[in-house]
């Protein structure tokens, strides 16, 4: 196919010798760089504009054959020189199809945004990626065989312009080179291949070359690769990437053999991988690798300030055409990634995988953003299918809005940072929690609303209307014990009014404590007396009421007892007494009024069981 | 204007302590509300009294149980 492919173009380029313009190229190296199962082609060119006219793009060919595999294509200008090397800049490269347009070529257009004058010169720089270019042959192999692939190209490169000098370097994995094509001016040296110098090429020059040699590096291939990025405006991105992993090297044959393998890997499994490194910004954590069916256990992950490493291996080795899929998920810290300028907050994360060298056929990022979020675009720096989503999490009700990003053909030079900007307001993080705090109150809502419903069925069935009656006579009761307790109060209050007695001798002070605690206490009593009433009245309180009548009475035994008490201390006070004389005095009343005190808790403490 | 990081309202190391403090408040005010309700007969039992108790533990069990989900890596 390729062949007959070279064959067209050969013919093309002596049918065709359209000028598209006036520009040629004086100087063209290339480097194609063939050690990985990743062929990334660049080349330095040096153009010059013969014409008379302004020119603003230079056209780049590829045969359609070839470009069908181009993940990745970018023209650099470079400033200076050497080590005063201005900063890179890139010019936009976009696909083109100009008139006349020669078969089975595409073409690919670089903007000069300051255009080339009459007789002026630039020199830059183009990156052409290719996945999927490697063809293994034999395309299938048995465990113990070594991994072999073709590569074809041409020997010229390939333009549609005139090419003064041209040289070519192809540099081959360290290892066997089955065969080469040697042209005129082929030198070999270690792994490294020279073509060239060639002098004066006419437009479209074209001579097929073709590399088979040995390549046993990992041949990762995602079929399929979901990232999925999650922002939470409480502290943490949240990335989960679902892979779907496939050796894209040649095909596997015949049996495996675990014990071959595990004994001789590099022998009997040479051409297999069996762990992935996966390079993570500094600071990640909550780092996790499962499947389906679990948790996977290999799996190492080391960090520093710089990078955090994760080591994972499959469940098993890959050979060619085995596959795999996993999921790995990390969290990262929110203010690493997350930014805010002009009112507007923006995103700014890394595209691709974070797996060294791995090629991803069908690549879908997700950015999950939280719910409330409001003016979504996105900037990012190529071509790639976008659309709009909503996903449901934990305590959503309106669901979060989700930037879906598809791109297909994705290789490690598409990790480059891009941008989610949208509006969000910092009173809608309160959302969750208001949720919360909701919840709970109407669980505490419906807890009052229960326990004040009357559920009864028939209210005139005589247990109810006896439930009712106990109800009535349970709050009396309730009552007198606050009324009671009240009163303890206030007794503790003469107390400290002797204690203050005591200390500063200020028997018109303590008088006065005296004459309030009594008026209180006479208020108390009244309050007392129409639900001592009501308890007689009652008669679901016959079993309650001697205790209750017991309380009151013990309790008003123990008012009497205190003022009495009160009393001679501030009559012994007025007549100057000493304070043993005091102590002698009140020693009696005080135990009275101790095992009072005692006798009235007791009490209040049997009534409150009941 | 240079962009600014954007940072969480309440530095993540605090997460678990938040969360235990403001569940055990929370459970304390809780335990109050019931102890309440089952002890005061239905005619000594304040609305007011009920509502507030609800409300604080609420409030605390809301903010304690958010604490919780984000200290347990449940980022809402």
């Amino acid at each position: 196919m390729a062949f007959r492919l070279d064959l067209l173009l050969i013919t093309l380029a002596l049918i065709l010798s359209p000028v598209l313009s006036d520009l040629i190229f004086t100087k063209v190296d290339r480097r194609i760089d063939l050690t990985s199962q990743i062929v990334r082609v660049s080349s330095t060119i040096r153009v010059e504009n013969e014409g008379t006219d302004v020119v603003s793009e230079v056209l780049l060919a590829f045969p359609e054959e070839q470009a069908k595999y181009l993940a990745h294509i970018q023209a650099t200008l470079k400033e200076g020189k050497g080590k005063t090397k201005g900063p890179a800049i890139n010019f936009p490269v976009d696909v083109v199809y100009p008139k006349e347009i020669p078969p089975a070529l595409k073409f690919y257009s670089v903007s000069l945004p300051k255009g080339l004058n009459k007789g002026d010169s630039l020199t830059f720089d183009v990156l052409a990626v290719f996945t999927h270019v490697l063809r293994p042959f034999p395309e299938t192999i048995t465990q113990g065989d070594v991994q072999f692939v073709v590569f074809l190209d041409s020997a010229y490169f390939l333009s549609p312009y005139t090419v003064k000098v041209q040289s070519l370097s192809v540099k081959l994995p360290e290892a066997r080179i089955e065969s080469y094509t040697k042209l005129e001016n082929t030198k070999i040296h270690g792994s490294e291949i020279k073509y060239g110098p060639y002098e004066n090429l006419p437009p479209y020059s074209f001579t097929p070359i073709r590399f088979h040699f040995e390549n046993n590096k990992p041949f990762p291939v995602a079929q399929e690769l979901v990232r999925e990025i999650e922002i939470s405006h409480w502290g943490s991105i949240q990335i989960t990437e679902h892979y779907n992993l496939v050796h894209g090297g040649a095909q596997s044959r015949g049996e495996f053999s675990r014990l071959d393998y595990q004994a001789r890997p590099y022998a009997k499994g040479a051409s297999a991988f069996r762990n992935l490194v996966v390079k993570l910004p500094p600071r990640t954590h909550s780092v996790y690798y499962r499947d389906e069916i679990g948790n996977i256990s290999t799996s190492h992950l080391w960090g520093d300030s710089k990078k955090t490493e994760l080591e994972i291996e499959p469940r098993y080795p890959l050979f060619g055409g085995w596959r795999t899929s996993f999921t790995i998920g990390y969290s990262l810290p929110l203010q690493d990634f997350l930014f805010q300028d002009q009112g507007k907050r923006f995103l700014s994360i890394s595209f691709g995988s974070p797996i060294n060298e791995v090629v991803i056929d069908r690549l879908v990022v997700m950015v999950v953003l939280p719910e409330g979020s409001s003016d979504i675009s996105v900037s990012v720096p190529f071509s790639h299918k976008q659309w709009y989503e909503t996903k449901f999490s934990h305590l959503d009700i309106s669901g979060r809005p989700v930037v879906v990003l598809e791109k297909e053909k994705v290789v490690p030079e598409h990790n480059q940072h891009f941008q989610v900007y949208y509006k969000f307001n910092s009173i809608s993080m309160l959302r969750e929690p208001v949720m919360l705090i909701f919840g709970f109150f109407i669980l505490f809502v419906s807890c009052i609303i229960y326990m004040h419903s009357d559920m009864s069925i028939s209210k005139s069935s005589a247990s109810y209307l006896a439930k009712l009656q106990w109800d009535e006579v349970q709050t009396v009761i309730q009552q007198v014990q606050n009324v009671i307790n009240r009163c303890l109060t206030t007794h503790d209050k003469l107390e400290a009014s002797l204690r203050d007695l005591s200390r500063t001798g200020d028997v018109q002070a303590c008088k006065a404590a005296r004459k309030t605690v009594e008026a209180s206490l006479k208020e108390l009593s009244k309050e007392l007396k129409p639900l001592i009433s009501f308890l007689q009245s009652s008669q679901q309180a016959t079993q309650i009421l001697p205790k209750v009548e017991e309380l009151v009475a013990k309790e008003r035994e123990l008012q009497e007892r205190l003022v009495a008490k009160h009393t001679t201390v501030v009559d012994c006070y007025e007549k100057k007494l000493g304070g043993r004389e005091i102590e002698n005095k009140v020693t009696s009343q005080q135990q009275r009024i101790t095992t009072l005190r005692q006798e009235v808790d007791d009490l209040l403490e049997f009534i409150d069981e009941i | 204007m240079a962009p600014k990081p954007v940072t969480s309202p309440v530095p993540e190391a605090w997460y678990p302590t938040l969360a235990v403090l403001m569940i055990s408040v929370g459970l304390i005010v809780t335990a109050s509300f019931f102890i309440y309700e089952a002890t005061s007969s239905r005619k000594n039992r304040s609305l007011a009294k009920e509502l507030t108790r609800g409300t604080i533990a609420s409030i605390f069990l809301g903010f304690g149980s958010l604490f919780l989900l984000l200290a347990s890596g449940v980022y809402v």
